[in-house]
């Protein structure tokens, strides 16, 4: 990624920042995929992106952009998070009771990935959270308890009903 | 986030033979079903955004600025529309009067300060192409579009001075333009002195 066209866009060159867009939608829109559901992941990128412009002036390139925007996205999806569970109150309180009845995967087995796909839908959304962060995205625990105000010995907490879980529905599905 | 390779957990790794480790790895990246582009695009056009300084203007600031602006352009039309007249006293000294002698009342042409201005830009420009190195690459490149903006505007104020020499408007223009450029070369070589930004 030229460091240029971030800078241009910053300057409000909206080609620039469409070039920036190409180049990390990919990463922006499987992150959001894999925290937020296939169902949401198109509409989450286009939030990213918005905020990106918006807060692009405050890039004072001390991380990568590629890292910035990263963490951009995470907050802006966790906000998501946050609203619907404000709704439904259920972000981090009440995981453990839904990681305790979630149902085993009614999709016919294809492959382990789309079997884990549908499987990270049953989980809460602080415990996919937490589980997507850590095992996929490389986040340390001390990191995640910084985006989502919990302690470090919350996350590993969610993090290993989380693995529990998915194993648990992941191999009634290779059994089966 | 941390440079930690994926399965390095710092809470439990995930093992080799793992049911788990082996779906996220096989958990492959997919792409969106259209394109999102034009649905950013709509919405960036329409949303202000935040500047460094996080500047907001009010309505009432806005409304203000746009009066001082109109103010200022009318001013600048007036005194394009109409030149100051000199007196008969200084029409003599401009029509037959020695320049080496007698500057005051007469239309200082822009051009009178070229050598100067020439020697000093390039003395400065060359301090900068020396010293560019030690400027973040993100300085430099503002630094050439500022330059590039000014030098636009010296050259449209120049091609101006050309038709109408006397217009005291086009020669304050360019007698500001030049002394941006200045001012701009100055601090641009100042930083890399400094050793960057």
């Amino acid at each position: 990624m030229p460091v240029d066209d971030v800078v241009l866009a910053t300057q409000g060159d909206t080609a620039a920042f469409e070039r920036v867009y190409r180049a990390h939608m990919p990463r922006i829109f499987n992150l959001a995929r894999r925290m937020a559901g296939p169902d949401a992941a198109e509409e989450l990128t286009q939030d990213v992106f918005v905020r990106a412009w918006q807060k692009l002036s405050l890039f004072r390139g001390e991380s990568s952009f590629a890292t910035w925007l990263h963490r951009l996205a995470v907050n802006v999806i966790i906000e998501r998070f946050r609203t619907l569970g404000t709704q439904r109150e259920r972000f981090l309180a009440d995981s453990e009771a839904v990681l305790d009845v979630a149902p085993a995967v009614r999709t016919k087995h294809m492959d382990l990935s789309m079997d884990l796909q549908a499987a990270i839908e049953q989980l809460p959304d602080g415990a996919r959270t937490v589980f997507v962060l850590h095992d996929v995205e490389g986040y340390r625990h001390e990191e995640i308890g910084d985006i989502l105000g919990v302690s470090p010995g919350t996350s590993k907490s969610q993090l290993h009903r989380a693995r529990q879980t998915l194993r648990a529905l992941l191999m009634k599905k290779v059994e089966s | 986030m941390s440079d930690r390779k994926f399965g390095e957990s710092d809470h439990e790794p995930l093992k080799g033979d793992d049911v788990l480790k082996q779906a996220i790895a096989e958990w492959r990246d997919e792409l969106p079903t259209r394109d999102l582009w034009s649905g950013i695009q709509s919405r960036i056009d329409t949303q202000p955004k935040t500047t460094a300084r996080g500047i907001t203007l009010t309505l009432p600031q806005l409304a203000m600025a746009a009066t001082l602006l109109i103010a200022v352009a009318s001013g600048l039309t007036w005194m394009v529309a109409h030149p100051p007249v000199a007196t008969s006293n200084e029409q003599v000294i401009q029509a037959y009067g020695n320049p080496e002698e007698e500057t005051q009342g007469t239309i200082v042409q822009a051009n009178f300060a070229d050598a100067q201005f020439n020697a000093a830009v390039d003395d400065l420009e060359k301090i900068l192409r020396e010293e560019r190195d030690r400027l973040d690459p993100r300085t430099v490149l503002i630094i050439e579009r500022n330059l590039k903006a000014i030098d636009a505007a010296i050259n449209e104020a120049r091609m101006a001075l050309n038709d109408d020499p006397a217009n005291p408007y086009l020669n304050s223009h360019l007698a500001d333009a030049r002394r941006r450029k200045l001012d701009l070369l100055r601090t641009a070589t100042t930083l890399a002195s400094a050793g960057g930004d």
